[in-house]
């Protein structure tokens, strides 16, 4: 599966900026919020003041693509879909204690709004599905997608993640002690040696097809385990690996969710240690943040070091002693789901 | 080509805790819907609602597990159906750890059933309730995944009320493309004041019994329960009783409207004729149609229009909202339950509480138990907002 177009809003200048050509953005703090574009001509004006953040970002990522491109079809991974629209909701009930509410935060506030909203504005009545399964999200998508081109169902699709910041979520994961109490600056992200990680947000959208022809990337595999051992996780990785004819050594990146928690970051030590004690390593949530569906990000910006662009370095770990040709993605969320995304270069 | 085939169905609805009860209800023609009796809403006592006659601490005392504390209503009630389907297929707990078993769940709710607990906490900085990491999608599939050592592919489908059939759909196709040997697929929603109050703003509850295809329908009656299948490859079933085949699945947008449906019915045809295609079935091979049928003027409208564009004879047609309410995410799972008892027992459940044909239709949906008669194969459709419309077809083996 061959990635033909992708695009992204983020917390960095992916969207509208020269992301690669200058400094990355250094977020302070427990939230990365998005830098969102004016959407001027992507989105009426009317529609846009309508919006709830997380279709907001997600159209004004995905719209140009589906503008450009014909796909069959829209798969989108969210954890929670527009969680500020359900939780205004969810405020009306205890408010007004039930009784005569508006509906718009309870259709706006569905996670399968933004892949409904993107068939709507793209008048795109093909195959559509919202996986909103936290960490393993954009994971799903992309076993959906290839399914789909496999069975000859469809040649193109229009695949991704959007996850945003919403004042309940952070409150509900702050309490839960999944996000930093104190602030630290991205630079230092990694060595913050406290519990809890940074909050990201933003949208990446891809537009992947059956055949390599004009490719920026391809999307060799991928796959997942829930609640492993360090056993059955390494197990897991040299088993994708193996089914795709490669070996440890054939990897020339791993891209690594450290998120800065030290009560979850282990996983990823363990991991190179376990396995890719001498391969290049590359992060990314200290650029994007930790959102359930942030391989997402990692894709993103796999896809664009597989095609020669320069990592920024306050992401790399181990710096690469060549060009990238394959990059491995493994993430996990809160320890719990860990998902894996290899890819390689066209 | 691989035959993806039911081994194993647990369901728990308004009509019965287990596939045994919700069967029996089904044959009398026995409706579930009544006043909420555990529903903790203002509305509860204005609409009727297709309730699990079990409350929570009962749900919690039928469960085997140790640690019970921070289950949802959502999750026991997932929990309960997913129990009884691994159960009837005799799968081993080896089979459910083995990394080529997937697991693809589906709700709409989720943990939000808890709305006070979790967003007024959320709201005033309180001390985090059991809940605090219940309210995601995800949250439920997580769970049972963490209680029944699940460690292949997992999933969570939120395509509204057109999500479960997802599941079913998304299972099927990873056992036929070879990604997964086994997969246990469904969905869950318990009524909430979430969804309670989200219906009422849209006006599209009924304040009587709801009354599918009839051209006096007033509106839904909000359900609650779950269902799971265990799909299996038939090589891999000798021995074991089958419900029925997987044969056909088509999912389409109706690219027209945030919450309510096109007046062409594109969505509605798009899923049926995606099912017919995949099943490589012509439309009068069909035997028995399970509709949407939510008792919505825009619902029935579309989804009858639907029909009549695609048979020339619309096969007995019913909708079994009437007995368990509109249970979102988990309908199309129920209802594929219901269809694969169909073909299994070869009968068809009467719809309830018509009376008189949509005006420019001159069509009824089949309202009188009919038994002994050949079930071959059924389509069970499923739409949602957001434009998402879903149909399976569960065949004869």
């Amino acid at each position: 599966m061959f990635i033909k177009d992708l695009a992204c809003i983020s917390p960095q200048l992916t969207f509208e900026g020269a992301f690669f050509e200058q400094d990355a953005i250094i977020h302070k703090g427990s939230q990365y919020w998005a830098v969102e574009p004016s959407y001027a001509g992507t989105i009426p004006n009317g529609l846009l003041r309508r919006m709830g953040k997380s279709v907001r970002l997600a159209t004004g990522a995905a719209m140009p693509l589906l503008t450009k491109w014909s796909v069959d079809g829209i798969i989108i991974g969210t954890t929670d879909g527009g969680m500020e629209d359900c939780h205004r909701f969810l405020n009306q009930i205890i408010e007004y204690n039930e009784g005569t509410l508006t509906p718009t935060g309870f259709v706006q506030g569905s996670p399968s709004a933004v892949a409904g909203g993107l068939a709507l504005m793209a008048k795109n009545s093909g195959y559509n599905n919202t996986h909103a399964n936290k960490g393993l999200s954009f994971e799903n998508g992309l076993m959906d997608a290839w399914l789909l081109l496999q069975e000859g169902a469809a040649k193109s699709l229009l695949v991704g993640n959007v996850e945003e910041i919403s004042p309940a979520q952070y409150r509900i994961e702050t309490l839960a002690g999944f996000i930093k109490k104190n602030e630290v600056t991205a630079d230092v992200l990694f060595n913050s040696a406290t519990a809890g990680a940074v909050n990201g947000e933003g949208a990446a959208m891809f537009v992947l097809d059956q055949v390599p022809e004009n490719a920026i990337a391809e999307l060799v595999d991928w796959d997942m385990i829930s609640f492993p051992t360090y056993e059955e996780l390494t197990a897991k990785a040299y088993a994708l690996l193996a089914k795709n004819g490669l070996t440890v050594s054939d990897v020339d990146a791993v891209m690594l969710g450290y998120s800065g928690d030290a009560n979850s970051d282990d996983w990823y030590g363990e991991f190179t240690t376990r396995l890719f004690q001498n391969t290049a390593t590359i992060a990314f949530k200290n650029l994007f943040g930790e959102s359930p569906s942030a391989s997402a990000f990692a894709c993103w910006y796999a896809a664009h070091l597989l095609s020669g662009k320069q990592a920024h370095a306050m992401s790399v770990i181990r710096p690469a002693k060549s060009a990238l040709r394959t990059v491995l993605i493994y993430n996990h969320y809160q320890g719990k789901q860990h998902g894996f995304v290899l890819m390689r270069s066209v | 080509m691989t035959r993806v085939v039911v081994t194993g169905m647990g369901v728990i609805s308004a009509i019965g805790n287990n596939l045994e009860q919700n069967h029996q209800n089904l044959r009398a023609g026995q409706t579930g819907i009544r006043t909420a009796k555990h529903l903790d809403s203002a509305f509860a006592d204005t609409f009727l609602f297709g309730e699990v006659s079990y409350s929570n601490p009962e749900l919690r005392d039928r469960l085997l597990f140790e640690s019970k504390s921070g289950l949802t209503r959502t999750e026991l009630l997932a929990i309960m159906a997913f129990d009884e389907a691994l159960s009837r297929s005799g799968i081993t707990p080896e089979q459910v750890s083995a990394l080529d078993t997937a697991f693809i769940s589906a709700t709409t709710v989720g943990g939000m059933v808890e709305t006070e607990a979790i967003h007024g906490g959320a709201n005033t900085n309180k001390l985090p309730s059991e809940f605090v990491n219940s309210y995601r999608s995800g949250s439920h599939t997580l769970s049972i995944a963490q209680l029944y050592g699940i460690k292949g592919y997992t999933d969570t489908i939120n395509t509204a009320c057109s999500s479960s059939a997802n599941a079913i759909m998304l299972g099927a196709r990873l056992i036929k493309s070879g990604r997964a040997k086994r997969a246990i697929v469904g969905g869950v929603d318990s009524l909430a004041k979430y969804t309670v109050n989200g219906f009422n703003a849209l006006q599209i509850f009924s304040d009587e019994m709801t009354s599918p295809f009839d051209e006096a329908r007033k509106g839904l009656n909000l359900g609650e329960g779950a269902a799971y299948l265990v799909l299996e490859r038939e090589e891999d079933a000798h021995g074991k009783s089958i419900f029925g085949e997987v044969s056909g699945y088509g999912n389409a947008n109706d690219a027209y409207h945030p919450s309510s449906m096109s007046p062409d019915a594109v969505g509605v045809r798009g899923a049926i004729n995606g099912a017919l295609h995949t099943a490589g079935l012509h439309p009068e091979a069909i035997s028995h149609i399970n509709a949407h049928g939510t008792g919505t003027q825009n619902n029935d409208y579309t989804e009858l229009l639907g029909f009549t564009k695609i048979f020339d004879k619309i096969p007995p047609y019913i909708s079994t909202k009437p007995y368990t309410g509109h249970t979102l995410a988990a309908s199309g799972a129920i209802e594929a339950v219901y269809s694969l008892l169909s073909i299994f027992n070869n009968e068809i459940y009467p719809s309830l509480n018509f009376k008189t044909p949509i005006a420019g239709f001159n069509s009824s949906p089949q309202t009188v138990y009919m038994q002994n008669v050949a079930v071959n194969h059924v389509l069970s459709n499923s739409f949602g907002f957001g434009g998402n419309c879903s149909s399976l077809i569960f065949s004869k083996v």
